[in-house]
């Protein structure tokens, strides 16, 4: 920050001394002028961007603290539900790279919390190629969080700890740099991997309850992620099919009956939905699923 | 002598533009901070993300609103830290959105200019039920930034003083 600053007072006196050199007629300094001009316009407007919110904001859950929530709820260890690693090398596309971030990271969060800190670490390993990819190298500055996990492979506070870690250093950086929008998207990929993974436990496991509130618990914030989504910040970045598939499956949720007669008694505690909904909803989860991770 | 002008002008915005970046600047090294305090205040609860609200004080009131998902058989922690508030402002927490006219005001907090608060999600359960006379629970709840107008504020183009913010850190018990 210090140095952002020292910049930003360097860059002012040196587009100070660059004017003072500069001579010629009149007309070059009017050309002068209108380049100066422009340039104060956009400082402007992205100042004012920079420190005026939204009217209507949200906070989304870390992946984290979904998977601690499924744990609590039942959820079991299944080590052939997670995405595989050696996929990470098909995804080239930005898309698909910030994705898999959040597909990857929801999967770290699951070994983690489930005590399989060498699957983990593997996720940790994916997590960091794709952050040098997509720009977010910082976040695993000096590879100091690798060395963190390797001391304390063993210990499962301690690798908790250091994810809340990896979770902060990437809102961190995403927010000094104003990318803020494309959360969104990493969380798109983390919302779709943490209900697959209560979705396939549920699926063999259907007397689990607890999961399948979790499943239909998990469905409130998929309306966020959508608006998230379409923020017009994240025009260009090829998302309708995205957006599209998130809407499916937010109208096919609201459409059930159970939905529908939850939402008209006031006095219902929890949403449960019938067998032929519970399957309708996983076979919507799991296409998702598979378009995310096949890039 | 057009040409001396238009260069003592320019030197004057270069010199204030870099004077608004380096405020900018501090302002935002002093958010960072107060999101640490914020975050060593909630434990023994796991830190869960962060909610930076920015606004300008202008010469009419503003709400803001931040949304927050609480899931089943969890319980949270809110801490608000008000130390980048150059004037106060209220803080009102309920159960929907400000759209509704039926929304139950669960906590109200004052005075949080200079301080960090800690609101905890069983407090906000315990109205919630004794308001709806039901065993329920929140789902999620809606914190409303009240920012009071201050005279004479620079609506469309603020100073310093002008700008605040509140942090908002979450947290849930593991």
């Amino acid at each position: 920050m210090k140095k952002t600053k020292l910049l930003l007072n360097l860059i002012a006196v040196s587009a100070v001394s660059l004017l003072l050199s500069c001579g010629g007629n009149t007309e070059e300094d009017t050309n002068e002028l209108n380049v100066v001009d422009t340039t104060d316009a956009l400082s402007d407007e992205d100042f004012e961007d920079m420190f005026e919110s939204p009217e209507v904001d949200y906070h989304l859950p870390s992946p984290l603290q979904v998977a601690s929530i499924f744990k609590k709820s039942g959820l079991d260890y299944n080590s052939d539900a997670t995405s595989k690693t050696d996929l990470v090398e098909n995804y080239t596309e930005e898309l698909t790279q910030m994705l898999n971030f959040g597909v990857y990271s929801a999967d770290m969060a699951y070994c983690v919390l489930n005590e399989q800190s060498n699957e983990g670490r593997k996720y940790l390993q994916v997590i960091t190629d794709l952050t040098e990819r997509i720009g977010m190298e910082a976040v695993f500055e000096n590879k100091d969080l690798m060395d963190r996990f390797d001391k304390n492979i063993e210990d499962k506070d301690s690798i908790e700890i250091l994810m809340i870690d990896i979770h902060e250093r990437t809102e961190m950086y995403m927010d000094e740099n104003d990318m803020q929008h494309q959360q969104a998207i990493h969380f798109a990929g983390a919302w779709t991997e943490g209900m697959y993974l209560g979705v396939y436990d549920f699926e063999n496991n259907p007397e689990k309850e607890g999961v399948g509130t979790q499943i239909t618990e998990q469905m409130s914030i998929l309306g966020n992620i959508i608006k998230g989504l379409k923020d017009p910040k994240n025009d260009g970045m090829d998302i309708e099919w995205l957006i599209s598939n998130m809407e499916n499956i937010q109208n096919t949720f609201d459409e059930f009956e159970s939905v529908n007669a939850y939402y008209e008694d006031p006095d219902a505690e929890e949403l449960v939905l019938t067998i032929t909904e519970n399957s309708e909803l996983s076979e919507l989860i799991k296409s998702l699923r598979t378009k995310i991770i096949n890039g | 002598m057009k040409k001396t002008l238009t260069l003592l002008g320019l030197f004057s915005f270069a010199i204030l533009f870099a004077q608004t970046a380096s405020n900018l600047t501090e302002f935002k090294e002093n958010i960072a901070s107060q999101k640490a305090e914020a975050k060593a205040q909630l434990k023994p609860y796991r830190f869960d993300g962060s909610k930076v609200t920015y606004f300008n004080f202008k010469t009419y009131k503003q709400v803001k609103e931040v949304e927050i998902y609480l899931f089943n058989n969890t319980d949270y922690r809110f801490s608000f830290n008000g130390k980048s508030l150059p004037n106060d402002i209220s803080v009102e927490i309920y159960d929907k959105d400000k759209t509704q006219g039926d929304r139950i005001l669960l906590k109200t907090l004052d005075g949080l200019q200079g301080k960090n608060v800690l609101v905890e999600s069983s407090e906000l359960n315990d109205t919630y039920r004794e308001a709806k006379n039901s065993k329920g629970r929140l789902k999620r709840v809606f914190v409303d930034y009240i920012i009071t107008p201050v005279p004479g504020a620079i609506n469309k183009k603020p100073t310093m003083k002008e700008r605040g913010a509140i942090v908002l850190v979450m947290g849930y018990k593991n």
